[in-house]
């Protein structure tokens, strides 16, 4: 289907490639495959995916941070960035040669676009950050993470540490005002296994939704997370104002998450 | 999929094959709601299956008679569904039937939806099981709940889950009670005028049994009542009278850990409001720790549908001291005996005796042996409603190691297990899933260790004949007497149907799912499975033809608790997957099309 979807964007794309001529800009790139920096065997895949029919570009205002090679296979620290873009509207990361290559999708309503998470790496694959921009637009960036593998494979550490089956999605977090950008950094972990469903015998299990909301319960930012995120999940978010906030979500069984964090 | 793919006007371009790709990906159509008058109507629509025990009264009668005693020889398979893994632990659920899919649960807290046409999978849930989880006899389930939009069904770690029936998706979840305590959770759920209604698992755990009422679209409790005495319930959250009068039939402290689970849960009497649930033994199981009656154990309780409050209890052992758990269900059913019609209810207890109730008052009608051998009783008095012990406890051990052993028949696992009887209105008569066996049992001291085994107690057991232990007996309500028997070498652990086409269904561990003719118990026809059923037959009607399906995959208690039995059940293969069967139809051969 993706080859089908493929050929019938190049055949649009041809027909319209006199009318895009005139245009400058992104118009001209929508239907197309940029060409991936970063090199990666599952661009093609990860581009028909999620951004098909969507104008892309890579950016190098989007910062991906990992380390170059994973020292824990289920536990690998990323932090995202893109300072100077503005209207970041949608933050998308994906791992293209995992075997789930969606790690979240964040909308920060209310926040800076960016986040600091931990995930399982199964093998050595590309990492990228794609944040949608109030005019439609992708920008991408990404790096190269370099790993041993079988992270997703493995049965996460729940299976041995029984910490969750008596605090499932207990929360406990931080924040930090800053100030002189008036934003305030927030972080917390949720006591959760996280299983991904490929260990054999144990069925998936994680969260698949964060909202954090404001004293008055206006949303501040959403967070779907998916299988790779690590057991245990942490992570950064940098939100604008300051105050409490109040953290609700729950995962694919049905448990709910409810927190307040304040300052 | 989650992502947005009409973004630009190049998307209107694609259009036609936008449209292709998108026909996969439209939101799915909701399902036709499961309304309290359908479900109130279950067992007179052949098309749809919405309950467990194929009505309120759990007769497991159908009404369908394209299968019959004549055309059965031709019944074939239709499809085969593999409920896959590693788990291939007991199946003893029965399928649910509803607009176009069918609810099957599993081993290890699963279930599935299945495509009614194909037998395809639809979508499958599998719930996140702790480490720790405590089920007493196997990690088996025996079915879900439908209503409204959702199927509902319980986990082995005690929780709820109600899920909706198109998407698969979570929409409430509820825990039950802390299975670190020793509850657990393996019956089907009922539904009773948009009332959800469970029990709890956990007996060999010195639990307090307990009934609960929710709402069952959103899960919130409504009421509970405990089926221990001394024990507070509630309704609305308000306190709403304790059940019995604390420490009358028990002594001390020891009611606080009584058991009597409700572990099978429960029927509906529609016309009394009633809801009947089987309790199970009391804790521990050593009797001289709880001199008295210890009710409401080994009991048949009614429970007011609205009130949340007991109605009448008829205790099958009273101070239990043989696991005589009564959790057994209670089928409601018009007797006609002597020109009169009688409000009755019947159930196969677990001590040997098939009582007939009657079920408005919880009157003892009669009680009748449906199995060879009782040691501990020689008959019930009609009178006052208790059995005529015959000296058949074992020994006190005091502060001994271990009191004297006596032998008792029924076993512990009983002259009828947790297998469900079948009632014809056509015949008049129960078809009794029953088992002949016995054990060595003597008493040792407990005491009390939250989430640890709660016995005082050591067994064997055997079986009473070299022949045969299972035996599917046909009683006669009205006289009490064995019509017919089918003997089958090991013991009988799956559910019994019965149709208006003259027929029996039941399974067996040797892998056969058989059919009986209903009035003479003549066997007519068999196939095997490949693995043990110990599952529930059940049937539909679809597009004119006539289906049975039923779950197979060996487990349930026995394979546990081996001794001798052991013997005649060790070489059986482990399975897991749902059959369904239909009549053979010749000509052209017709191959699926999807």
């Amino acid at each position: 289907m993706n080859e089908v979807a493929g050929r019938a964007a190049q055949r649009v794309a041809r027909m319209i490639g006199a009318a895009a001529c005139l245009l400058s800009g992104f118009a001209a790139l929508a239907a197309e495959r940029p060409v991936d920096p970063l090199n990666s065997p599952g661009w093609s895949t990860i581009h028909g995916r999620y951004f098909k029919d969507q104008t892309v570009v890579f950016d190098e205002r989007v910062k991906v941070m990992a380390p170059s090679a994973a020292e824990n296979p289920l536990d690998v620290p990323v932090q995202i960035d893109a300072d100077g873009l503005a209207d970041v509207e949608q933050v998308l990361v994906v791992a293209d040669l995992n075997p789930i290559q969606k790690i979240l999708s964040y909308e920060p309503t209310r926040a800076l676009p960016s986040l600091s998470f931990r995930f399982k790496v199964e093998q050595s694959t590309p990492i990228r950050a794609a944040m949608r921009t109030k005019d439609g637009v992708w920008h991408v960036g990404g790096v190269w993470l370099s790993a041993a593998g079988g992270g997703c494979t493995t049965p996460s550490h729940g299976s041995a540490d029984p910490l969750w089956q008596t605090h499932l999605n207990e929360v406990s977090g931080r924040l930090w005002p800053k100030a002189d950008s008036n934003t305030q950094r927030l972080r917390l972990r949720v006591v959760h296994p996280m299983d991904t469903g490929l260990a054999s015998g144990i069925p998936a299990f994680y969260i698949d939704r964060l909202v954090i909301s404001d004293a008055q319960g206006e949303q501040i930012a959403r967070l779907n997370t998916y299988e790779p995120i690590s057991e245990n999940p942490v992570l950064s978010f940098d939100l604008k104002g300051s105050g409490p906030v109040r953290i609700t979500g729950g995962d694919i069984q049905g448990n709910k998450i409810a927190a307040e964090i304040r300052p | 999929m989650n992502h947005k793919i009409e973004r630009t006007s190049i998307a209107r371009a694609v259009g036609l094959i936008g449209l292709a790709a998108a026909a996969s990906a439209l939101p799915a159509v909701a399902a036709v709601p499961v309304t309290d008058a359908m479900i109130a109507n279950d067992q007179n629509t052949p098309n749809d299956v919405l309950t467990v025990g194929m009505g309120f009264s759990g007769q497991r009668f159908s009404t369908s008679t394209q299968i019959n005693s004549d055309t059965v020889v031709d019944l074939v398979p239709a499809w085969s569904f593999s409920m896959g893994g590693e788990k291939q632990r007991g199946q003893e659920t029965q399928a649910l039937v509803h607009d176009g899919k069918i609810f099957i649960t599993g081993s290890y807290s699963r279930l599935w939806a299945l495509d009614q046409k194909t037998g395809a999978k639809l979508w499958s849930y599998e719930h996140r099981l702790p480490e720790g989880i405590v089920p007493c006899c196997d990690v088996v389930n025996r079915g879900a709940a439908l209503y409204d939009n959702l199927v509902i069904f319980g986990t082995l770690d005690a929780k709820l889950v109600a899920l909706d029936q198109t998407t698969g998706k979570v929409v409430w979840t509820e825990t039950i009670a802390d299975f670190k305590g020793g509850y657990s959770y393996t019956a089907a759920p009922l539904i009773v005028k948009g009332k959800l209604i469970t029990g709890v698992s956990g007996g060999e755990f010195g639990v307090v049994g307990r009934v609960e009422a929710r709402d069952a679209k959103t899960g919130k409790m409504v009421w509970t009542r405990p089926t221990v005495e001394g024990h507070m319930g509630y309704l609305n959250g308000k306190e709403n009278g304790v059940s019995g009068k604390t420490n009358a039939t028990w002594p001390g402290d020891l009611w606080k850990t009584g058991g009597a689970a409700t572990w099978l849960g429960c029927t509906y009497g529609a016309d009394t409001n009633q809801i009947y649930c089987g309790t199970g033994n009391p804790a521990p199981w050593n009797a001289f720790t709880r001199p008295g009656d210890n009710l409401y154990s080994t009991s048949t309780v009614a429970i007011n549908a609205d009130t949340g409050k007991i109605e009448w209890s008829y205790q099958g052992t009273p101070n239990d001291h043989w696991d005589f758990d009564g959790v057994n269900e209670f089928i409601s059913f018009d007797m006609k005996k002597d020109g009169k019609t009688v409000k009755a209810g019947a159930k196969a207890d677990r001590n040997g005796f098939f009582y007939v109730l009657n079920r408005t008052d919880g009157k003892l009608l009669s009680a009748s042996p449906f199995v060879t051998k009782q040691t501990w009783a020689s008959g019930v008095d009609l009178k006052t409603g208790r059995p005529i012990e015959s000296n058949n406890r074992p020994g006190n051990p005091g502060s001994g190691e271990k009191g004297s052993a006596v032998f008792a028949a029924p076993s512990f696992l009983g002259g009828k297990n947790w297998m469900p009887m079948a009632y014809s209105g056509q015949t008049g008569l129960f078809y009794v899933p029953a088992n002949e066996w016995g054990m060595d049992i003597w008493n040792e001291p407990i005491t009390y260790k939250k989430g640890a085994a709660y016995l005082g107690a050591g067994f064997t057991i055997k079986p009473l004949y070299d022949d045969y232990i299972g035996a599917l007996r046909a009683m006669d309500p009205a006289t009490g007497k064995v019509v017919w028997e089918y003997k089958n070498p090991a013991p009988l652990w799956g559910g019994v149907m019965t149709t208006a086409g003259n027929l029996v269904f039941t399974g067996t561990p040797e892998g056969f799912l058989k059919a009986f003719d209903a009035k003479t118990g003549k066997e007519l026809w068999k196939f095997q499975t490949g693995s043990g059923v110990v599952g529930q037959p059940t049937t539909w009607e679809m597009d004119g033809e006539q289906y049975i399906g039923v779950a197979s995959g060996w487990g349930g208690a026995v394979p546990l608790w081996g001794g001798e039995v052991a013997k005649k059940v060790k070489d059986i293969s482990q399975g897991g997957s749902f059959w369904v069967f239909k009549l053979h139809k010749s000509g052209k051969a017709t191959v699926a099309q999807n």
